[in-house]
């Protein structure tokens, strides 16, 4: 049985000529990514198979999904069921490196592709995960890999800082961003707000979501090669659509995350929300904010050079213009 | 210098998967072999293993395994394990619950652990062929930790958070016999209070068919009569496989736990033949030279020993250097402690061999009784003037002398005695 098919598929490959993806996809194959896959759910595998039989990549995240479950801890797995794309698979999901290769290596088996050892550095959340397989089976470039921010990075970029920074550390990714802030209950504010009762301001929750689009601008989410925005040029606009649905205390971890919805400075819309553990705290349909770039990107200079080391100041000096001109269409 | 006590064993052998099954077949010598089906096919000549018993272990994917129920094992554990490690990881949990150690017990830098396997030749060859076959960035990451000999101590040590000191003895069948040794080393020196000896082997056709080709294995097709030790038409050995632990502890620590004892490990032996890479000297003298020196640094007299548990595998050049040796060393009038090989009963389970034996010896003298050597029905002259035991004897030896010898001639004795 597994013969004829394979016979006919060559026989007939002049005359009737298969889509390109179909052409080598055997029973043999099938019987081998059944195999492969026997662990998965029957879901997983019809996925698999009907990609690899059509080349159409709409199947490959329930593949990609199937194969992650079966691999996590069975008590691990509902968490993945009802997860977002920012679950991180070794923080949030307990996957260690080696798993994440048993994983990347069934993925590989099961899609036909190879991802080398940078690129699998790179994966550290299910979303990650399924743009660059996308990416791999649509023959695009991977995306830019998200980059992991410590404090010390934030707090170093950005203009905001204690006691007004609500970012304890980011993930900043091509088209996305994330946080986590944790309520300590040492916030000056919650003195005050309210009394006896400390519940973070939705207020300095939607600031927090702004603080995030203000560092993924910063760190280069405007998506426009070769400039920076300026640190001193970004401001608050206005915002549209902002329902809270969690209070949250002192002791919750927020995880705060971003989309951008139109970048085109100099002005950034961005959506955003706020989730306690799976919880919806915070839902911001829209954030905009006013952004500009630094006039000339500072180059390391040579000491011996007298002349370029006094053009360096002159670009800082010039920003506050730059930063007046990008202000004006916001407060219009 | 510290005394060093036997307080814990595990084992998971072809004659039994507890303690108590096991000292049952030792008594009443019932073997663990049976006709092997991957050897039945007609270019295969070898028929028999001692095969391990509730446990399916074929499947190159550790996911497709199956065994007793009560040693739960995590997917994350398994994935990195190889058949031999599966038994030695089981023999780690039977060893720990014998010794009565707690976690933290088991866990401190004054607790270590040696092992000794050949590896997993089995997984080696899956591995390798899927490499070929698939590319060399789609094969298991485990693989190598799975199929490389030092298997049993990656594993473990990671597994069961050893802290003290860690490492594996390559020296063929004599491996966990020179674990065992070395383990005693450290703790009568005080580097450490506790050790966990580990031997362990696959028990398939990558791991025993290969040593037909240099005619090593017996070709007898009856499981009655494959293995015979001593005996004028033995053959041969033949294979099996299992994992056993021996839990080592000093002196201070048996009287702090107030256990009781299986034995004392009173001391050790070694010496080579110098003689050829794979075939024992004739006349064994690597073998005299470590029981002679097994006899001295355990402050015994070849008098004083009441049992020998020899290597004896069966092979028909093998035997007969340690019959040899044997005799060299027990020259003196009225000096005839009964010998036997308990590999009639288990096959030849390689680098397991000195820990499984080692166990057995530790089983005898607690128990109090003296295995037999089975299946001889007719014994090679060559023994005359040993007391080679016909059966078992249900007499308590006081100190026991255990054999093991290795490839390139590396032989390591033991002696074990008794604790009243």
């Amino acid at each position: 049985m597994a013969e004829d098919v394979h016979k006919n598929t060559e026989v007939n490959g002049s005359k009737q000529p298969f889509p390109t993806s179909a052409k080598s996809f055997t029973a043999e194959d099938e019987a081998a990514l059944t195999e492969a896959l026997k662990r998965c759910s029957p879901a997983t595998i019809e996925a698999a198979v009907k990609f690899r039989k059509t080349g159409d990549p709409t199947p490959v995240p329930t593949v990609v999904i199937g194969i992650i479950e079966r691999f996590a801890e069975p008590d691990q797995r509902a968490r993945l069921r009802g997860a977002d794309d920012d679950l991180r698979l070794i923080e949030d999901l307990g996957v260690d490196s080696l798993t994440m290769m048993e994983i990347v290596i069934l993925v590989e088996d099961a899609l036909q592709m190879s991802i080398n050892n940078d690129e699998l550095r790179n994966l550290r959340t299910l979303g990650d995960i399924k743009t660059f397989i996308d990416c791999k089976v649509r023959g695009l470039p991977p995306p830019k890999p998200s980059r992991f921010l410590p404090i010390e990075h934030i707090g170093a970029v950005m203009p905001i800082q204690p006691p007004f920074l609500f970012l304890n550390e980011a993930t900043i990714g091509s088209s996305s961003a994330s946080a986590k802030y944790k309520i300590t209950g040492d916030e000056f504010f919650l003195k005050g707000h309210f009394k006896d009762n400390p519940v973070m301001p939705a207020s300095i929750m939607l600031e927090a979501i702004g603080q995030l689009a203000v560092l993924f601008l910063i760190e280069g989410g405007h998506g426009e090669e070769g400039k920076q925005a300026d640190p001193q040029t970004i401001y608050f606009t206005g915002c549209e659509g902002v329902r809270a649905h969690r209070i949250c205390k002192p002791g919750d971890t927020l995880t705060i995350s971003i989309k951008p919805k139109r970048l085109k400075m100099p002005l950034a819309t961005i959506e955003g929300q706020i989730r306690v553990g799976q919880e919806k705290a915070v839902y911001v349909e829209e954030v905009t904010l006013t952004y500009g770039f630094r006039e000339a990107i500072v180059q390391p200079v040579p000491v011996a050079a007298p002349v370029a080391a006094s053009a360096a100041p002159k670009a800082v000096h010039s920003l506050p213009a730059a930063a007046a001109r990008v202000i004006s269409p916001a407060t219009a | 210098m510290s005394k060093v006590y036997i307080t814990g064993l595990g084992l998971i052998t072809s004659i039994g998967n507890d303690l108590a099954g096991i000292t049952r077949s030792l008594r009443e010598l019932r073997h663990g072999f049976e006709v092997y089906p991957p050897f039945d096919k007609p270019d295969v000549p070898v028929k028999v293993v001692g095969t391990i018993k509730e446990f399916s272990v074929d499947s190159s994917d550790p996911e497709d395994w199956v065994f007793p129920k009560k040693y739960s094992i995590k997917r994350e554990i398994l994935r990195g394990l190889a058949p031999n490690s599966l038994f030695a990881y089981c023999s780690m949990l039977q060893a720990i619950g014998d010794a009565r150690l707690s976690p933290d017990e088991v866990a401190n830098p004054q607790t270590g652990l040696y092992a000794a396997s050949g590896g997993s030749p089995f997984l080696t060859h899956h591995y390798h062929e899927r490499m070929l076959k698939v590319g060399v960035m789609r094969t298991s990451p485990l693989g190598i930790v799975a199929s490389i000999a030092g298997t049993l101590n990656f594993n473990l040590v990671a597994h069961f958070k050893i802290l003290g000191a860690s490492c594996g003895f390559s020296s063929a069948c004599a491996s966990s016999m020179h674990a065992l040794a070395f383990a005693h080393e450290e703790i009568r020196t005080g580097r450490q209070q506790r050790m966990f000896v580990v031997g362990a082997e696959d028990c398939n056709t990558d791991s025993i068919l290969p040593f037909a080709g240099m005619r090593a294995l017996s070709l007898q097709t009856d499981p009655n009569l494959a293995s015979r030790p001593f005996d004028v038409a033995r053959d041969g050995f033949v294979g099996t496989g299992g994992g056993a632990v021996v839990v080592l502890e000093s002196e201070a620590e048996v009287a702090r736990r107030g256990v009781r004892p299986y034995a004392e490990l009173a001391g050790w032996g070694q010496a080579s033949d110098g003689y050829n890479v794979a075939i024992s000297h004739p006349d064994g003298v690597g073998l005299h030279l470590a029981m002679k020196l097994a006899l001295k640094n355990s402050g015994c007299a070849p008098e004083e020993i009441d049992y020998v548990n020899a290597h004896a595998t069966s092979t028909p050049i093998g035997d007969a250097s340690e019959i040899k040796a044997l005799k060299a060393v027990f020259n003196t009038p009225g000096t005839r402690p009964a010998i036997s090989g308990t590999k009639a009963l288990t096959g030849h389970g390689l680098s397991l061999s000195g820990a499984m034996e080692t166990a057995f010896c530790a089983i005898a003298l607690r128990e109090g009784f003296m295995p037999g050597s089975a299946h001889i029905s007719q014994l090679d002259p060559l023994c005359e003037g040993l007391n080679i035991l016909r059966a078992t004897v249900a007499e308590a030896p006081k100190a026991v002398l255990n054999n093991s010898s290795g490839f390139g001639g590396a032989n390591v004795c033991t002696v074990l005695k008794r604790v009243n």
